[in-house]
């Protein structure tokens, strides 16, 4: 039966690895970005590794897409070496220092023009940061999204979806095709591409896209486009830690010394002499006299 | 990093610091003539140097009427501006923002130096200086509101980079808010928003004058910590009304009045951080950046109030007047390097408390940053062999700057350990911290590469065999031996003998006071700690006669009266007399000259005063090269004369 095979999008992103120590900026205020250290986000390999499965079982092509500068391309190649059949990278200069949203309006209109049956991503990003923008954009374009995935079955016009929910539970949800699915990490081993494969991707074509051919202004995506201004990076301002403050209510003498004492109550201290057994006894009933351990279970 | 709030930038205003560090103002009787002097640029220069983010300078007058000391900067004169200008350039250098503290003193003056009456809210004399002062007319308010923005406006033109008004322990403003010394009933009195008028309005009128964009900000007395004055409570309210007015940047605070001034530079017998609590109290309820300053002598503590969200800045200000570069070192990691102020009070307080200029007993370079600075220290153009004897704070001290010029330096203490007298000192009660004095520098008498000799008494033959270019005799001195009739009777002990343990003393102990400070007092206490029942006799008008400047007076007083000493003062002591266990003092009233007979006790402690060691000295004389004689062995007096003469000696050998 010919039937007609699903166009997977898979997204790749970059994150920092978050193993070997940050350098931060010389005041201390951000990351230094200059020898960072950075992967492709586990998660969306995962994502890929689900989508090659499809494409194993020839129902699906799978074309990878990352936004970013040129070092985005390692990541794209890995893809085309694990199987992918097209890979694109979408770069202007003026896509930097983008937010959520204008993010979201991008890949709005990536969705758009590869009018993909299923987009497949990471739910995370590995260091700690999550990247809405893929879901905010699947909203945009009226496709359904599921975060959290662990595995999926696709069903005619349907995908079955196995996600994690709170505290270990797990759920079955079905979406109809075409959607958005983000998949957890941990939960699939993305496959180790075969040497062969791997140096035939280093001379691959991927394809480029600018601007142009997103046909986006350049006011709505990047810094331009970003709803949320960034702020000044300062340290954080932590809440007071309450400590003994003189009780107002206490004559001022009394306030002084409190503050003398450092909000130490000197006592009396008393001498046990005892059996080494009873010793232990004694103190196991000072200790919960003062409160300092529960009452004993008898 | 080590520290990453304390390093962390903040922004007060406009001006962005690169530290949480403040150098706290302080006055330091620098200036010449009522203006800024080159020795103020070098003084707070160093401490930029030294790594603090800001530096607020020491408290300058507004107006004529505000005279607390004699020399205090006039900073309502245009003249000001020069100075000033020098001062910030040179700060500027250093990477390091600079404030001016501004300040009336309101009664907290002195008008015997003006010639002109006191002004306060209300004719109420200041505890301490007792001048019934002029209740202020609204003229004469609105005459301080004007002078407060003329002299913003020099500070402004003198190039720095925000200013501070001192509202808080000694000032008028503080005067104004608080029930206990306002007590008009007119629209400056009353209410809290009518205590709170006439310190808005100078507020106001210093940011009319500096404009928006200059950083200004008040230091708030968090606590009068006085019956019928502001408390914590209301001072928050106080503080949430001043931040409403969106007219300041951040909130500097301070403590205490001068009923209580020894808890504004707590000695050592305050705790490390006592203001914390108060600073954090503050801190719940203003969001403005809030200071915490009072005993903050070393970066952890610092670093763990900031961590706390206890405050923003940190204030140290007897921290870097004894080490200007603690943020350096603390920056660097180089924590055994910082020299930890102790708490003494002795040379920074307690000199300028009495119109000297500013010290510190363990930096001699205070206020001789020129001529002594870092940097200052030259290498030796010969390279001698240096033989120091006598390990105290003089030996040290000489030691230590003998060998950081390249010399050969020995030195020799007949003890087991470095500290002479610090040793015994520091066992004294509450007097441990003391002991940090000789801790600060013996890794630096290491570093300097003086090879120490512990437990060698070298015989003055030793020494001339030797053959060194230089001696350096700092064998320091005894207590006296024989200061009183029957001195040497039975259980009679003296200061040392008693704090290092030696003697069994009975139940009652006399100790005859002739020396009026920690010496005897901390002893008394350390006995009635051990559950003796000590009675102090002393020649002096109280107990404590020399305690006053250091601020230790009050609470040694207050401890020693609740642990149940019974102080007799005025008298002469002529004999001491009797068995152990019968023993009785003898003397007579100076004032009344009528004899009296003190007894029966177990045992007497003399703090009778000291007498030179100085055998070697005499012996080595006319015999080496180059003799010097320093420290307690010269004349007994205390460790600020042992460095300073260790420090200078060592330096100029
Ligand atoms: C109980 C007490 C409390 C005090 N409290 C204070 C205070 O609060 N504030 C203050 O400023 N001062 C105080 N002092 C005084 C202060 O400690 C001394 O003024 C200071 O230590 C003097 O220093 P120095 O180096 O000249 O002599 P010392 O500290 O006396 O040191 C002399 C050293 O020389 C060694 N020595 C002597 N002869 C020989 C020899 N022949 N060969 C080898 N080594 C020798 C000794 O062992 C000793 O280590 C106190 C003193 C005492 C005893
Ligand atoms: C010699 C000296 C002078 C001071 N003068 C002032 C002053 O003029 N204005 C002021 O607001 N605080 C003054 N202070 C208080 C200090 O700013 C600071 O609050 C106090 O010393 C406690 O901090 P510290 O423990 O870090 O020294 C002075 C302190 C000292 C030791
Ligand atoms: S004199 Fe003492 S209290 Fe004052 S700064 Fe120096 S070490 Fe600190």
């Amino acid at each position: 039966m010919a039937e007609k095979k699903l166009d997977i999008l898979v997204i790749l992103r970059e994150c920092s690895d978050p193993r070997p120590p940050v350098r931060l900026m010389a005041k201390g205020a951000g990351i230094r970005d200059r020898g960072l250290r950075c992967l492709t986000n586990p998660a969306d390999l995962e994502a890929l590794e689900h989508a090659l499965e499809l494409r194993d079982a020839g129902v699906a092509r799978v074309t990878a897409v990352a936004v970013g500068p040129k070092s985005l391309e390692d990541s794209l190649r890995l893809a085309l070496a694990m199987g992918a059949e097209r890979a694109i990278r979408v770069w202007n200069g003026v896509l930097a220092g983008g937010d959520a949203v204008a993010g979201a309006h991008l890949w709005q209109r990536v969705y758009a023009i590869l009018r993909p049956d299923l987009v497949l991503t990471g739910n995370r990003l590995l260091d700690g940061g999550s990247d809405p923008a893929p879901a905010l954009a699947a909203a945009r374009q009226d496709l359904g999204c599921v975060s959290a995935a662990l595995s999926l079955l696709v069903k005619d016009q349907e995908v079955e979806i196995l996600r994690k929910g709170d505290r270990g539970s797990r759920q079955k949800i079905v979406a109809q095709l075409p959607c958005a699915i983000l998949c957890e990490a941990g939960f699939k081993e993305p496959r180790y591409p075969a040497l062969e494969a791997v140096v035939t991707a280093t001379t691959q074509a991927l394809e480029t896209w600018g601007l142009e051919d997103l046909s986006l202004p350049e006011w709505e995506v990047g810094a331009l486009g970003a709803a949320l201004d960034q702020g000044e990076f300062a340290t954080p301002r932590p809440d007071p830690l309450r400590s003994t403050t003189p009780d107002p209510s206490l004559p001022a003498f009394e306030r002084i010394l409190a503050l003398l004492s450092g909000g130490i109550q000197p006592r009396e201290g008393k001498m046990h002499f005892l059996p080494p057994d009873e010793v232990v006894e004694s103190l196991m009933e000072i200790f919960q006299s003062e409160g300092l351990l529960p009452e004993a279970k008898t | 990093m080590m520290f990453e709030y304390l390093f962390s930038p903040i922004k007060l205003g406009q001006v962005e610091l690169k530290n949480r560090i403040s150098f706290q103002p302080h006055l330091t009787n620098f200036a010449e003539h009522c203006m800024p002097s080159e020795r103020h640029m070098y003084y707070w220069g160093e401490r930029a140097k030294g790594g603090a983010g800001l530096i607020i300078t020491e408290e300058m007058s507004v107006h004529p009427t505000d005279t607390a000391y004699e020399k205090l900067v006039e900073a309502f004169h245009p003249e000001v501006i020069p100075g000033f200008r020098k001062i910030t350039d040179y700060v500027h250098q250093y990477d390091a923002k600079i404030f001016c503290q501004l300040n009336h003193n309101g009664q907290q003056c002195d008008g015997s130096i003006s010639r002109l009456p006191v002004w306060a809210p209300s004719p109420m004399p200041d505890v301490l200086f007792r001048e019934t002062p002029k209740e202020m007319e609204p003229e004469d308010i609105e005459e301080v509101c004007r002078y407060f923005a003329k002299s913003a406006v020099h500070v402004r033109e003198g190039g720095f980079d925000g200013v501070e008004l001192q509202f808080g322990h000694s000032s008028l403003a503080r005067q104004f808010l608080s029930p206990l010394t306002n007590f008009r009933s007119d629209e400056f009195g009353g209410s809290l928003e009518n205590r709170m008028r006439a310190p808005l309005m100078f507020i106001e009128a210093v940011r009319k004058a500096v404009g928006k964009d200059f950083t200004l900000g008040i230091r708030l007395c968090a606590d009068e910590m006085i019956p019928g004055g502001l408390d914590l409570g209301q001072i928050q309210e106080i503080g949430a009304r001043f931040e409403a007015s969106g007219l300041i940047d951040f909130m500097d605070l301070s403590i205490a009045t001068f009923y209580n001034l020894y808890l504004v530079e707590g000695s050592m017998h305050t705790p490390l951080g006592y203001t914390i609590p108060l600073a954090a109290g503050m801190r719940e309820k203003i969001k403005l950046p809030v200071f915490c300053t009072g005993r903050i002598n070393d970066p952890v503590m610092a670093e763990k109030v900031l961590a706390n969200g206890q405050s923003d800045m940190v204030g140290m200000c007897r921290a870097l007047i004894c080490d200007p570069f603690l943020p350096k070192k603390a920056f660097e990691g180089r924590l055994e390097d910082i020299r930890y102020c102790v708490g003494d009070n002795q040379g920074c307080i307690g000199r300028m408390g009495i119109n000297r200029t500013l010290g510190c007993i363990q930096n001699p370079a205070v206020g001789l940053e020129k001529e002594w600075g870092e940097g200052t220290l030259k290498p030796a153009p010969v390279k001698k062999k240096v033989m120091v004897v006598g390990g105290g704070p003089a030996g040290l001290w000489a030691a230590k700057m003998a060998g950081r010029r390249g010399h050969q330096v020995d030195l020799h203490d007949r003890n087991e350990n470095l500290g002479g007298q610090v040793l015994t000192a520091m066992k004294g009660a509450g007097r441990d911290e003391f002991g940090v004095i000789i801790r600060n520098e013996k890794d630096q008498v290491d570093k300097a590469g003086v090879r120490v000799h512990l437990q060698s008494r070298l015989t003055p033959e030793e020494i001339l065999k030797a053959n060194p270019d230089v001696v350096v005799v700092a064998t320091g001195s005894q207590p006296k031996s024989h200061p009183v009739g029957g001195a040497d009777g039975p259980a009679v002990f003296n200061v040392w003998q008693v704090l290092d343990g030696k003697p069994e003393l009975g139940d009652k102990v006399c100790l005859i006071d002739y020396d009026g400070h920690h010496r005897a007092s901390a002893t008394a206490e350390r006995l009635a700690d051990l559950g003796k029942t000590v009675h102090i006799i002393t020649s002096s008008l109280f107990v404590g006669a020399e305690l006053g400047p250091t601020q230790d007076l009050y609470l040694t007083r207050q401890r020693l009266l609740q642990k149940g000493v019974t102080f007799t003062p005025d008298i002469a002591v002529m004999e001491v007399g009797g068995e152990a266990g019968q023993k009785e003092i003898k003397g007579f009233n100076v004032y009344s000259n009528q004899w009296q007979t003190w007894g029966p006790f177990d045992s007497i402690v003399l703090a009778m005063g000291q007498q030179v060691d100085a055998d070697l000295y005499f012996a080595l004389k006319g015999k080496v090269k180059e003799l010097y004689r320093i420290g307690d062995c010269v004349a007994p007096r205390k460790v600020d004369m042992a460095i300073w003469e260790g420090h200078k000696t060592g330096r100029s050998i």
